[in-house]
Parts: C-alpha cells; structure tokens; sequence
C-alpha cells in the first residue's frame, strides 16, 4: 500500500488533523490544487484551510517599505505559534499563493524568501496553529518596478 | 543549487539558493505564446537521516533563481551529519543537493 492510500484510508475514517506533522512530506500543489488558481487571497485561504476565520496575532512579518525591484522582494515571517501549516499570499500578481510550509516537529517556524510583487500590494501570511485556528499577519509595501514583466 | 546549513545552539540554519529561471504563466505567454511553457519550482523537501525537517510547496511568484531561509530543530542532529535538500519543478525536473551540516 503506498503512502496516499493510506493517507487516504486513514484520512475517511479519522480527521487527517490526526496525522502527526513528522511524518509528512506534503505536496500542497497535489492535495489542494485549486489554492494555486485563486485569484484573491481571500479565495485561497479558504481553499487551503476551508475557513477564513483568522485571529490576528503572533505572525511576524518583516520586509521593505519600499522595493526597488518587484522581481526579488525579500520577506522574512516568523510565527512562535505551534504551527501544523505557514502559507503565504499577496495580492499584487494574477493569482495569490506564494508558497505553503508544511510544518513538522523539526520546523522552527522562522523563513525567509524572496518573492515577485508585479505592483505595490500586500503580504498575508496565515498560521494554522496545532490548535486548528488560523493566525494571520499582513505588512503592506511599494514596488517601484514590476516583476512579472521580466 | 547553493545550500549550506550550519549548527548552533541546537538550530541549524539553512541558506539555499535553487538556480531556476522561475518563468511565470504570463512569462511563458509573453515569450512563446502559450502559458503551458511555463516552468517553475513547486515543491521543495529537505532531511537529515530520513527526518523531513523542511517541506515547502510554492507558486511561479517566487523570485528567480529563488533565495530561502529557514531554521530547525538540531538536538538530533550534529555537524557532519548530511543535509539533503531537494526541488521538484512544474515539468517534472528535480535535483538534490548534499551538504554536510557545519
């Protein structure tokens, strides 16, 4: 039996919540698909998490007022937050996720990455805590050149 | 790919750098006309010992050649042991990366 199966068995007679992080290394692209089509952030945070009833508190964000280069803004977020998923959104390009953490027992929760913003707009990062609410921290910022021309 | 992961304090830290053009559906149209040539990382996996320690998917709006930073628990782990990163990309390429934790 390979592991989606059992995933999959396992998931229809118990909540999937159950399955301990550490054991998973979850392609979000195939187990939720349409998070990726999302044209809102809204949209696609309802689509990963199936609510969008967010606490807004404990998500760090740090990044630049103001970037000079769409094509390579850097974003730093941190949560402390026992976390079971970190996703990322923004909503300066055609659709909105930027990138989901599945987080397991070994993640610490502190990332860093560079992102393409095509306009000024804002960056959403959404917690979904061990406790099964969702935490959200948004930071908004300028783009002075697009990114998505390249 | 450029990874390096460095124990401290019973935190590794990693810094890679995944060489990838990062082409955007509007990219790919723009260039060739058709939005399937678009081609960008989508999933990106990293272990010690078997133990998944990072697990990201991602969209075409990260950077090019994209940079990340994380950190992870290394009571379990101690300099010398292997830290495998791997990606996996919209066209099915995939490539690995071995370093030994510092």
């Amino acid at each position: 039996m390979n592991r989606r199966k059992f995933l999959g068995y396992f998931g229809s007679a118990v909540a999937l919540s159950v399955v301990p992080a550490s054991l998973s290394a979850d392609d979000y692209r195939k187990l939720k698909p349409k998070v990726w089509e999302a044209k809102t952030v809204d949209d696609a945070i309802k689509e990963l998490f199936g609510s969008a009833e967010m606490i807004e508190k404990g998500v760090k964000i740090k990044l630049p007022s103001v970037a000079s280069n769409g094509g390579a803004v850097p974003v730093k977020f941190s949560t402390k937050i026992p976390a079971k998923t970190v996703a990322i959104f923004q909503d300066a390009n055609p659709e909105s996720a930027v990138a989901v953490y599945n987080v397991g027992k070994y993640d610490l929760t502190q990332y860093s990455l560079k992102i393409k913003m095509g306009k000024s707009g804002t960056i959403t990062v959404v917690v979904e805590g061990l406790d099964g609410k969702l935490y959200v921290g948004k930071q908004s910022l300028e783009v002075a050149a697009g990114g998505c021309e390249g | 790919m450029k990874v390096k992961a460095k124990l401290k304090n019973g935190v590794v830290k990693v810094k890679m750098m995944a060489k990838h053009a990062m082409t955007t559906y509007n990219q790919a149209e723009k260039k060739t006309g058709d939005r399937e040539n678009a081609n960008f990382i989508t999933h990106l996996s990293g272990t010690v010992k078997d133990k998944v320690v990072i697990d990201i998917s991602t969209s075409q709006f990260l950077s090019k050649n994209p940079i990340f930073q994380f950190k992870f628990k290394g009571d379990e782990f101690k300099s010398g042991d292997e830290f495998s990163m791997t990606w996996v990309d919209r066209k099915g390429n995939t490539k690995t990366k071995k370093v030994k934790i510092k």
